[in-house]
This record gives structure tokens, sequence and C-alpha cells, in this order.
């Protein structure tokens, strides 16, 4: 790496299904505003902004130039980045690269999502606004609706996730129960975490084994929510942050990669090699890479805390696996016996994630800022009773195919 | 933070429409020879020259190895089911999907099952997911056997293929 950099500040909003009290740009500023107080820094000081939400989503197509004024953009370089589901977890690398290549000494990178803008229920609205063009050239090939109600309309990430768990189950033995398991970790964990949407003390795999079959092997409490909220961090170049930071969380470590599109008969509207859709292969690729980056032989071991994209459970579970975190089919009955709570072996999601909290473009930088807090021990009550010398996020989306890893730790990467 | 609208319970909001029926977005010339193969109660897929893997639908470059995929291939009607999800009995007021309620618009009947699978038909190295039809949720396994459905008179539409229905061998 040209020079190291580190993360001196996180900020995020409360997430909540409607935070109708502010705009779109006044929810980005609370975010930047609280990651600029944690680090201690003046919007003076801040060299460049990297900015993102997922493509589309809430109806504005250049957010960045509405958002600037709110967060002390003007005059600054701004970058805006969007890569589906991924966005968040490419603005935080993209804030990476901006300060290790040496351009920048400190960057603000910010996330967000805001779904109440659209009066229908969760993305659709945005989906609409992204997906029109994947599907809509079939209708003049003559695609039934049926068809398309059954199949390419649940093809997007909500839609690929069944199959995906369909088939992890198949290869791993691991049942339906196992998720309810799962979700229920996710709400706890949630219950500890202030900033979380979906927050339930003491809920039991009982309790979501209890919610409605939305499509067997998922029930309602298996799925994420669609939350409004936005999160910053601040990054910093090694002199700055080593002054102005007491325990920064230093960027050992990331990589993005993606394999084949994994939905079918969409975009290009031809087939695709990839069998299974929970393969994913950017995930290990990434994963790989980055572990390589920040000098880690055997993730099992030496990552401490892990913080996985994971709107769906069963993503928890083969996700965890393709990063390392677990054999391979293994994760469900490490998951079983305890070892993913914040006080097991290898905590995973300990912020409750992605499936208790879904502000979709910000999400996936949401990871990398809770593997931040980890880091820095400013976690709070959801932070591990551990030592944590490295911490992994994770990012998924693009066409369900595109994967962010970023691993954190509390002494930069070996030189090389 | 002074400048946040404390006041205000909502912004400020528009009613409007949007006619997504305007835009005529341009599929592959690979979609084209796909429906023209349905017409003839064909599916047809393409060969990679690197990997040697067929895919259906065609494609113009393999996704693993980057090689254009110029040779057509025609696979069995016959095919293994590898993935499928089962969905509710389907009630009308309960869900909607792009803005429409399926029962009410007559697409879905009510009450009926859906099994969305994911079949691989002999020859193909790639799965098509379509409709499981007359069978039930509880006879649908990975493994199981299949056949392709075709209307009666296709008419080179996607539409053309129903679906997959149990086989007997």
């Amino acid at each position: 790496m040209l020079r190291n950099a580190a993360i001196i500040g996180c900020g995020q909003t409360k997430h909540s299904g409607r935070r109708r009290d502010v705009s779109q740009a006044e929810l980005v500023s609370e975010a930047v505003h609280n990651a600029l107080e944690d680090a201690q820094v003046s919007m003076k000081e801040v060299n460049a902004l990297v900015v993102g939400n997922m493509q589309g989503f809430g109806g504005v197509a250049q957010p960045e130039l509405w958002i600037g004024d709110w967060i002390g953009a003007p005059g600054k370089p701004v970058l805006r980045i969007a890569t589906g589901g991924t966005t968040g977890g490419s603005v935080g690398q993209g804030g990476f690269y901006a300060v290790m290549s040496g351009l920048y000494d400190i960057v603000v990178a910010t996330a967000w999502e805001k779904h109440s803008d659209s009066k229908e229920a969760g993305a659709t609205t945005g989906l609409l606004h992204v997906a029109l063009a994947n599907f809509f050239h079939a209708f003049g090939y003559g695609l039934s609706m049926k068809n398309l109600l059954a199949t390419s309309a649940v093809g997007a990430a909500a839609g690929v996730a069944a199959y995906q768990a369909r088939f992890y189950m198949h290869r791993s033995g691991c049942r339906s129960e196992h998720f309810d398991m799962v979700a229920a970790k996710c709400r706890r964990n949630a219950a500890r975490n202030k900033y979380a949407h979906l927050q339930w003390p003491n809920c039991t795999p009982e309790d979501i084994h209890k919610t409605d079959v939305i499509v067997h092997p998922f029930r309602m409490g298996h799925v994420c929510p669609a939350s409004d909220g936005a999160s910053a961090i601040v990054i910093a170049c090694e002199n700055i942050a080593l002054k102005k930071c007491k325990r920064p969380a230093w960027v050992k470590g990331l990589a993005s990669y993606s394999d084949e599109e994994n939905q079918m008969q969409s975009e290009s509207g031809g087939g695709v090699g990839v069998l299974d859709p929970s393969e994913q292969m950017g995930a290990r690729l990434s994963a790989m890479k980055a572990y390589a980056q920040a000098g880690i032989k055997d993730p099992q071991q030496e990552i401490d805390v892990a913080e996985i994209y994971q709107p769906f459970p069963s993503q928890e579970l083969f996700f965890s696996e393709k990063l390392g975190l677990f054999d391979e089919g293994k994760a469900w009955i490490a998951m079983e016996k305890g070892e993913t709570e914040i006080n097991g072996r290898m905590p995973c999601d300990p912020s409750g994630g992605v499936n208790a909290t879904n502000a979709i473009g910000s999400s996936a930088l949401q990871r990398i800022l809770e593997a931040g807090l980890q880091v820095m021990g400013k976690a709070e009550d959801h932070q591990v009773p551990k030592k944590v010398r490295n911490a992994v996020a994770h990012g998924w989306g693009g066409v369900t195919n595109y994967v962010t890893v970023t691993v954190l730790g509390e002494t930069p990467a070996p030189r090389r | 933070m002074a400048y946040l609208k404390d006041q205000r319970r909502e912004t400020m909001m528009v009613e409007g429409s949007w006619n997504i029926g305007a835009y005529r977005y341009k599929g592959s010339t690979q979609l084209q020879e796909y429906v023209d193969g349905l017409k003839e109660k064909k599916l047809i897929g393409s060969l990679c020259p690197g990997c040697g893997k067929v895919i259906v639908q065609p494609r113009n470059i393999c996704g693993r190895c980057h090689r254009r995929m110029d040779k057509r291939m025609v696979v069995s009607h016959k095919g293994t089911i590898t993935c499928f999800v089962i969905s509710p009995p389907i009630e009308k007021g309960k869900y909607k999907i792009i803005g429409m309620d399926p029962v009410e618009a007559g697409i879905i009947q009510e009450g009926a099952i859906l099994v969305p699978v994911f079949v691989r038909f002999d020859g193909a190295d790639s799965n098509i997911n379509t409709i499981l039809l007359n069978s039930s949720p509880e006879q649908v396994h990975i493994g199981m056997r299949v056949k392709a459905v075709f209307v009666e008179n296709p008419e080179g539409k996607l539409s053309d293929l129903e679906g997959v229905e149990p086989l007997k061998e």
C-alpha cells in the first residue's frame, strides 16, 4: 500500500421505517455531522468527500448535487459511487483509495437511503427506477405477466435470496429453523444498538417461527426492514490519525470482485453459468485478496468479529463461510453452538446487521463503520467482550454478484 | 442542529404519474434467436469454445472464460430441478408486486400455490428459472425429473414456454 489510512470518526442516524421529520439532505447531514464530531474534525479540514446511495432509489437522479451543500462539500472534490446494494462498501473503499493513494489527507465517506420518500411498500418504486430496463425489454419478446411475477420480478436481491437459501440448505444440511435462530439473534443484537431499526430484546427463534411464510423457506420474520438512515466515516492518513485519535481503526486490506451475474433471464436476456447463486465467488476472491493484504493467513483464528451484509439470515451463514470464518457448509453448526453470538468465538453482526437495519445504500458502509467501532472499542452495548485485533466488513450487491470486503485492525497492515 | 425542520411533520409531496409504458427497450439478438427457437418448440443455447459449457438462453460472450459463443446448440426438453421455492396460497389484497395485485389483475388465481423452480435441461450447463406445473408442493424436490411444457401454438414469444411438469421415465 502507498500509505496507511484509518477511520478516526464514525457517525450514523437513528434508523427507522419513516424519518418524515427530515429531508434526504438533512438525513445525510445528521450522519456527517455526527462523524465529524466523533473525529473532532471541522468541515474546513475535510479535503474531499465520497458519497452514494443505491442508484435511483428515492427517485433523485443526482442526489449529490442536492446534498453537497448540507455536508460541507462546496468547493471540494466530490466523488459519487453507486454499485447497487454494495454502494456503501464501495463508498467506504473509495474513501480509503483517496487517502491511501496520497491524494487527500482527510476524507469523509457517507452513504444513505431514504425509503419512506416513496409511498409504495419498501423499495418497490426504487426498484422500478433501477430495474426497468433489466426486464422491460422482455415484454417486447412476449414475456407473460404470470411468468414475470413468479420469476423475473423476484429476480432482484430479495428473490435470489430465496433460491440461495434453498441451495445452501441442500448442500449444507441446514434447515429453515436455523434461519429463525439467526434472525432472532439479529433482533436481539439490534436491541443493544441504539441506532438499529428492528430492535427486539429477548427475541427467540420461536417468536420468529410464529410469523407467516412469505415464500418457503422464508418467513416474514426472516426479512430485513426497509429503513431510512445514513452513515458516515472520517478517514485520515497515518500522521493525522495518530494525532487526532487515540485508537483509530486501521485499514489493513480491501478488495472487491464480482462474479457473473447471478440472476437469470435478465439484463442481457442470456443465461448464466453460475449454477448455484449462493456460490458467490466474488466474496471468496475479495476475502482472499483482502486477507493477503492484511497479512492474515488463518481468518478463523485471526479475525475477531465480522460484520456481514445479510438482509436474509441464510446469507449470514453462507457468506461467513465464503469469508473463510467457518469451513464450507459448517457455519450453521457453529451458529447452533452459539459461536456467532456477541460473546461467542466468532461474533457475526453484533450490531444486528442488515437483517435488522437496511437503509440499502448505507448498509455496506455501516458494516465498515460497525467493524471500525469494534476495533476502536466504541460499540457501547454491542461491543464484543474480547480484544479485537482484526474485524472484517462485507458488502453484497450489484446484480447480486458484486462483493466488497474490508479488513480493519488495531495496527496498520504489514509493509510490503 | 438548528437547520433541522423540527416543526414540520412532512416534507413536501407532489402528486403525479409516470407512464412506464412509454419505454421501448431493445433486447439482444441472442434473445431473438431464443424466441425464434421456441416457435419450433426448441430450447436453444450457445456453446463456449473455451470451457465447453452450453448456456441456455444463448448469450454472446461466456461469463467465465470470456470467449465468443457463436455456435448454437439445441438442448433436451427433459431436465432436472436444481432449486425451488414455494409460495403460500395467493390471497387477494395481500400482495402488491410492481404496484398491482396479481389476483385482482387476473394474472394469478386466488388460492393458487406457485412453485418457481430452477431447471437444468439435459445438455445445458445453466439453469432456467420457470414455474412447476401439474404437480404439488409435496412432490417437488431437488433432482426431480421434469419436461418442458409449451403452449399449443407457439408464436415465437417468451410465454411459449409455460413451465415444466413432472416426467415419468
